[in-house]
């Protein structure tokens, strides 16, 4: 066996502990390099920052806790920017094991921030039927929604003065892992209730939903950690996303260099292969 | 029978396909209320397909158990799991906090489900660093091209890539915003279509693969 050969079949927990060490390292010693904000996300932000004081602001967080490093990040921000707008804030899920964590994320925020839950923002809570709860809020908010979800009737509420559809929110923006998410707040919201429509999503999805962006049908795009760093910038607020940034720079590195190495020793393998046939055939 | 069967179903598909397709260019105010009532009926049905879902786990693996199958201790910490947290949850009224105060629903959430689903997403970073390492190689020019592709939004997604390479970042955008956006819209214009004709043939019933193979 050649070197090349014996470097292509390394032990793969060699590799897991360089990509542990990468995201470790930099989290205890962080650099803290220059973040670039990109168009889609400043997008977003600008949106909620022309938005009038009192305009309502519709988070979905549409994402369960294995996403949650990638969007909680992102929720924190948007929150952070739409309170500091004194924006009239709805959240809600369409993803049911996301409830307790979106109700977490909502409460804790606007707790930091001051505001009061029904006056200033309200949580939805998950209802089930996914696109069907998004036509449903369309057609009457109330019967998609009749409480929110501390029980408390969601018709006295004043958060919600004014407010007895979709039509009448401002801006929505859906964090989304995955279907149900931003693409099901197209197809059965924006398109027929005519409201401006953001999205975030993990890293993943991201280059799926660029055609929407392109086109309008989507007014911004947060992808990522990267996203929600580019956010916590703009709002002058680095928190975790920013810190992870380092740790994702690292580990990206470590897969470019992994990925460089492992082509070298096979052109290296192939190289020889085909050095050694073409010895075989001179002696034949 | 044979009406109950196939005739009806394919009656109703063909009337309910018709008006909803029309509804959504019909702004009247009793077009929008069939509308809101038939989106409530949905999502009744929708807590039912939970109801289903749940049953259906259930059954699986309790099959799995009785028969002792490979793997069937762990379809008993499944039972376990989940019964354990629909009796605490139920005792809760499905509450994470009381008054400011973690139940043990929200403990079982926040200490057990939460670092649990982060932690399976998390090793996800490991595998993919390890199959880059194994398969990710130029054995042709298009995948030459795929790796070259890869390694530039890679480096252009992080700052460090930005830093070392300042034109990283652009080429990224450029990639994304042109070369994925337009392959993607193209996949997904022929994705619609083929759903706007899959519609149509069921609507009509020229598709009946919906009402299962029983007995005419």
């Amino acid at each position: 066996m050649t070197v090349a050969e014996r470097m292509l079949s390394i032990d793969r927990r060699i590799i897991f502990l360089v990509i542990g060490l990468c995201t470790l390292i930099p989290l205890l010693y962080p650099v803290g390099l220059a973040i670039k904000v990109s168009p889609e996300v400043k997008s977003v932000y600008d949106y909620i920052e022309a938005l009038p004081e009192g305009s309502v602001f519709l988070l979905s967080l549409d994402f369960d806790p294995a996403s949650k490093p990638e969007l909680y990040p992102q929720a924190v921000a948007l929150l952070h920017h739409a309170f500091k707008k004194n924006l009239r804030v709805i959240g809600m899920t369409l993803w049911l094991p996301g409830t307790g964590m979106a109700n977490e994320v909502v409460s804790r925020v606007a707790r930091e921030d001051g505001k009061v839950s029904g006056k200033d923002y309200v949580f939805l809570g998950w209802s089930p039927g996914g696109s069907s709860v998004i036509i449903n809020m369309g057609q009457d908010l109330y019967k998609a929604f009749p409480t929110d979800y501390n029980n408390q009737p969601t018709k006295d509420l004043p958060v919600l003065r004014d407010v007895q559809s979709l039509r009448d929110v401002s801006y929505v923006v859906s964090l989304a892992a995955g279907s149900t998410g931003i693409e099901t707040w197209y197809v059965f919201g924006k398109d027929k209730y005519k409201f401006e429509l953001g999205g975030g999503c993990t890293g993943v999805i991201a280059p799926g939903l660029y055609p929407l962006l392109r086109s309008g049908q989507l007014n911004g795009l947060i992808g990522g950690l990267r996203g929600a760093a580019e956010y916590e910038v703009l709002i002058g607020r680095k928190d975790k996303a920013v810190a992870g940034m380092d740790a994702q720079s690292a580990t990206h590195f470590a897969i470019i260099l992994l990925v460089i190495l492992c082509n070298i020793f096979y052109l290296l393998i192939r190289a020889s292969n085909r050095q050694a046939e073409q010895n075989r055939s001179e002696r034949a | 029978m044979t009406f109950l069967r196939r005739q009806l179903p394919l009656l109703i598909t063909f009337v309910t396909g018709i008006l909803f397709a029309a509804q959504y260019y019909i702004p009247h105010p009793s077009s929008e209320l069939m509308l809101t009532s038939v989106s409530k009926w949905l999502q009744i049905i929708g807590g039912f397909a939970l109801i289903l879902g749940v049953t259906s786990l259930f059954h699986i693996h309790a099959v799995k158990i009785r028969r002792k199958e490979a793997g069937w201790g762990y379809s008993f910490v499944l039972y376990a799991g989940m019964l354990g947290t629909i009796v605490i949850g139920l005792w809760h009224g499905g509450k994470e906090t009381t008054d400011g105060v973690t139940t043990a629903f929200g403990w079982i959430y926040t200490f057990m489900m939460v670092p649990l689903q982060g932690t399976m997403f998390a090793i996800l970073a490991f595998f993919i660093a390890s199959a880059a390492y194994r398969s990710f190689r130029a054995r042709s020019r298009e995948a030459a091209v795929l790796l070259i592709a890869a390694v530039i939004v890679m480096l252009g997604r992080v700052p460090l890539g930005e830093h070392l390479i300042p034109i990283s970042g652009d080429i990224t955008q450029w990639i994304l915003n042109v070369l994925n956006a337009s392959v993607r819209r193209a996949i997904l214009i022929g994705i619609s279509l083929g759903a706007v004709a899959l519609s149509l043939k069921i609507i009509f019933g020229v598709e009946r693969a919906y009402l299962g193979g029983g007995k005419e």
